[in-house]
């Protein structure tokens, strides 16, 4: 054969390489990135499996911008949010799930501390120019992912500050101000011209937009209270919730009864009842016809309330009673001394309308000062009396398009379908992404996600049991209402966080294919592959036994037919 | 016949690979073949400077299919039963030259257990510097699935079927790690492909000591137990994760170390997964009893192995096999 010895007399290594066995296989291993649970949950479209690796990885300021390229506000929403991308982490069917919103906590504050700018290039004088009108977060997000997308961008606010509910009725100790602050500074200079004091119907008129500019987003928020009364009864001196809410955030004082009731499951309801614990009330009730929360029960008439602001107000001495409604109310002249409450259940009928349900021998009296409703919030009319055509909302579709209306979009709790800060978020996300597409003449790209990994398809084998890292929480006597009362977690804690994270449907570099391959068909490369991996599978020699797929952790390399 | 770019990247790729491996791919192994991975990470494990002596059986025979090699190696077969001598003789001529390369020999539980039972037992006896892998997928697969001394009780083979008479093998595996280590050699352990790191440091420990050695690695076969190739590290983990195959560390015959399971699993896992005891779930009193004798074997080895972790952390299994993220863990 000619072929020449090598020292020591041993035969030419891998002379069987000539033998191509890729030709046994009938599928083929391939890597298949799907979204994580987190990601496919999360209202904000943020993939947090993506950053978190970025994390452990120790490449924060990436993992920050990966953030930020769907969530501006990371640092806010870090606090607030309720999390559902926690309750779908795959982690909590072995141990506890991830603490996702810590790490996004810590990555913001890093942020801030760091001043890291927001990484957008500079936009084009002559570039279209779209006008967002509201500063909250739905028109924040719009206009930040506007100027990412080569927009200029005008957003109007009617007050002096940007920030909208989150400035106005979030009580510090779930938001501090000065991380607001640092947060809409640095995003609004990141080449977004901010128009304050500007109040759509007084200041400037839908149509005078129009005409103006190529564009418009809508996210003016919910700035009416909807009525109230029992049986056409109220009391003379009705407090809105979320008016007092607002004057308690604004000027710091609320009214000083000896006993209040609140009315109303979400949060304004929660955060009102806290407040009013912390400014000396002495007995607070919060009076809803939902259900309390219960941990790993997932009930359709849960309150919507975020469940560790539930705990937290019980901690605080907040009286709750579910399943209650409010029959009557007890007055003494116009003055309120009481509640008649009665059991109260919302009931699916066959048409699958739901129906309210007092039941008849449940009536109970509360003696209370003060009854307080928070049962939610409407449009104000005010300038787009004709986009609302009587109703409460805009009407607006999955884009944000109104119907009928071209170059029109509108978002945020405005829509009335969420509302939460990340829905809003995500709300303005997808309006810039849809005024890009309206304005480039693109069609909506076929938007069917794929489904999220389970936790069966994971090999659960290569992880082990790790507890999840807590945050210090505030005790409750030194709780004032200024003081934020959920803590960070320290460098060391995101590190560790992260690290737990199972990288569910994407490659986190373990080796598994590549070591375990009985026919060494993984190669490793030295550079991340194409698809983001560090393997490619040389398919001349792979015989497609599956045995990778299967000792995948993370459920990236699924086996499909050979073509 | 050109090759394409990507042919040409691959094979660059393939000779640049971090990390050596004796063990070349074209090897004729069946999909998902246990004994080509034990292999290849014994290989890996041991480095370039090692000369090897190959038993007859499945490995020789997948691996040198003429005029081919897969081995990247000095490698050499002689025939069934002299493995451990033809690697005492090559131990023997590097000391005379005072070389420093190591010498492993290699054989299937056929020639380790039964055919090359008596050049096993010399090599030790002598005292030759020498490795003794044995791959044990507990048949003699090469010829078509006939019983060793290696087969478990109860499995079914081509020479211990299931039927009227006996459910599968009658007699009981041959504890050969223990009657290796009765030589009173230096060092002898157990270990499975389900365990690569384990593999690596038990190979790294046993060529770091002067004198004979024996690593006995646990090795599924897709074909002769039957189960889908992919399966092979899933049925070598519940292997040791049932108590069936101890994973241990044996020092001049006493137990020296022994893996603990984080979470026994019933042996009704491991064997429900392979048709070689696929008699053992018919409706039959005599399959339920050797379910429940398997079961007892298992509850033996764990009590007399102490296998049983004592909580569910970190260093159960030593962290064998768990991931971490960017590799490194198998390095």
């Amino acid at each position: 054969m000619g072929l020449k010895l090598t020292r020591g007399a041993f035969a030419h290594p891998g002379t069987s390489l000539r033998y191509h066995t890729g030709s046994w296989r009938m599928e083929r291993p391939v890597h298949v990135h799907r979204p994580a649970p987190c990601h496919s949950v999360c209202p904000a479209g943020e993939d947090a499996q993506a950053w978190l690796g970025l994390v452990a990885e120790e490449r924060y300021r990436e993992a920050w911008e990966t953030i930020v390229a769907a969530n501006p506000l990371p640092a806010v929403t870090g606090r607030v949010c309720h999390h559902p991308c926690e309750q779908a982490c795959n982690r909590g069917h072995y141990d506890e799930p991830i603490a996702i919103h810590h790490v996004e906590r810590w990555l913001g504050d890093q942020a801030i501390a760091s001043g890291w700018d927001y990484p957008a290039a500079a936009v084009a004088h002559d570039a279209p120019a779209v006008a967002v009108i509201g500063g909250g977060p739905a028109g924040c997000s719009a206009a930040w992912q506007l100027t990412c997308l080569g927009y200029r961008v005008d957003l109007f606010e009617a007050l002096p500050v940007a920030g909208g509910l989150l400035r106005s009725a979030l009580p510090p100790y779930r938001l501090p101000r000065d991380i607001l602050d640092a947060e809409l500074e640095r995003l609004l200079a990141s080449g977004i011209a901010f128009r304050p004091a500007q109040r759509l119907g007084r200041d400037f008129s839908l149509d005078e937009l129009k005409t103006e500019y190529a564009a418009v987003f809508m996210a003016p928020g919910t700035q009416r209270s909807r009525d109230w009364d029992v049986d056409g009864a109220t009391p003379h001196d009705l407090h809105i919730g979320l008016d007092l809410l607002k004057r308690w955030v604004d000027i710091g004082s609320i009214p000083s009864w000896s006993s209040a009731a609140i009315i109303g499951g979400g949060n304004t309801a929660i955060d009102l009842a806290r407040v009013l614990r912390h400014c000396g009330v002495e007995t607070v009730h919060v009076v809803t016809h939902q259900s309390l929360p219960h941990a790993g029960v997932e009930q359709p008439d849960t309150m919507p309330a975020i469940a560790r602001e539930i705990e937290q107000a019980m901690e605080e001495g907040v009286i709750f009673h579910e399943h209650r409604g409010v029959q009557r109310l007890v007055l003494r002249g116009e003055q309120v001394t009481g509640l008649e409450l009665v059991h109260r259940k919302q009931l699916r009928e066959t048409d699958n309308t739901l129906r309210h349900v007092s039941f008849e021998g449940t009536e109970s009296l509360l003696h209370v000062d003060q009854v307080i409703p928070a049962i939610g919030q409407t449009v104000d009319p005010a300038g787009l009396a004709s986009l609302l055509d009587q109703r409460d909302y805009l009407l607006a579709s999955e884009h944000g398009r109104i119907s009928g209306h071209p170059g029109l979009y509108a978002g945020g709790d405005a829509c009335g379908r969420h509302g939460s800060v990340s829905a809003a978020i995500g709300d303005g996300r997808r309006a810039a992404l849809a005024i890009a597409r309206d304005l480039q003449r693109q069609a909506d790209p076929d938007s069917r996600p794929a489904d999220p990994v389970t936790p069966a398809q994971l090999n659960m084998n290569y992880f082990e049991p790790r507890p999840r890292q807590h945050a210090p929480v505030l005790p409750v006597a030194e709780r004032s209402g200024e003081a934020e009362v959920i803590g960070g977690l320290t460098p060391q804690q995101a590190a560790q966080e992260s690290q737990r994270c199972l990288s569910c449907g994407n490659c986190l570099a373990c080796d598994n294919c590549w070591t375990l391959c009985p026919d060494v068909a993984v190669l490793k490369t030295r550079r991340p592959a194409e698809d983001g991996s560090h393997y490619v599978f040389d398919y001349d020699f792979c015989k497609g036994c599956g045995l990778c797929a299967r000792e995948c952790p993370t459920a990236y390399i699924m086996m499909e037919a050979e073509p | 016949m050109g090759d394409s770019p990507d042919q040409m990247n691959y094979r660059h790729l393939r000779h640049a690979q971090p990390r050596f491996s004796g063990l070349e791919s074209g090897h004729r192994a069946c999909q998902g073949c246990g004994e080509a991975l034990g292999a290849r990470l014994v290989t890996e494990a041991a480095g370039p400077d090692v000369v090897y002596a190959n038993a007859t059986g499945c490995l020789e025979v997948f691996t040198t299919a003429w005029p081919d090699s897969s081995w990247r190696v000095p490698w050499i077969h002689s025939l069934f039963e002299n493995a451990p001598a033809v690697a005492a003789g090559m131990e023997a001529a590097l000391k005379a030259r005072g070389k420093a390369t190591r010498v492993i020999s290699m054989g299937g539980d056929g020639s380790t257990f039964d055919i090359g039972f008596q050049a096993l037992s010399g090599m030790l006896e002598r005292g030759h510097n020498v490795l003794h892998v044995c791959f044990d997928n507990e048949a003699y697969m090469n010829t078509g699935v006939q019983r060793s001394s290696s087969t478990p009780h109860a499995a079914a083979t081509t020479t211990s079927p299931s039927g009227k008479e006996r459910m599968g093998k009658r007699h009981l595996k041959k504890d050969i790690v223990s009657i290796v280590a009765a030589h009173h050699i230096p060092y002898a352990a157990t270990s499975s492909v389900a365990y690569p790191s384990d593999i690596r440091k038990k190979v790294r420990r046993a060529l770091a000591i002067d004198g004979p050695t024996f690593l006995h690695i646990h090795t599924p076969c897709p074909l002769g137990w039957g189960h889908d190739g992919a399966l092979s590290i899933e049925v070598a983990r519940l292997a040791v994760q049932t108590g069936l195959f101890p994973i241990i560390e044996l020092e001049r015959g006493r137990l020296a170390g022994s893996m603990p399971i984080r979470t026994v699993r019933p042996v009704t896992d491991y064997l429900q997964l392979q048709t070689r005891f696929r008699h053992l779930f018919a409706d039959d009193d005599r399959a339920r009893e050797e379910l429940e004798h398997l079961q007892a074997l298992a509850d033996h080895n764990i009590e007399i192995y102490n296998l049983r972790g004592t909580q569910a952390d970190s260093r159960d299994s030593e962290g064998a096999d768990t991931v971490r993220r960017g590799g490194m863990r198998w390095a």
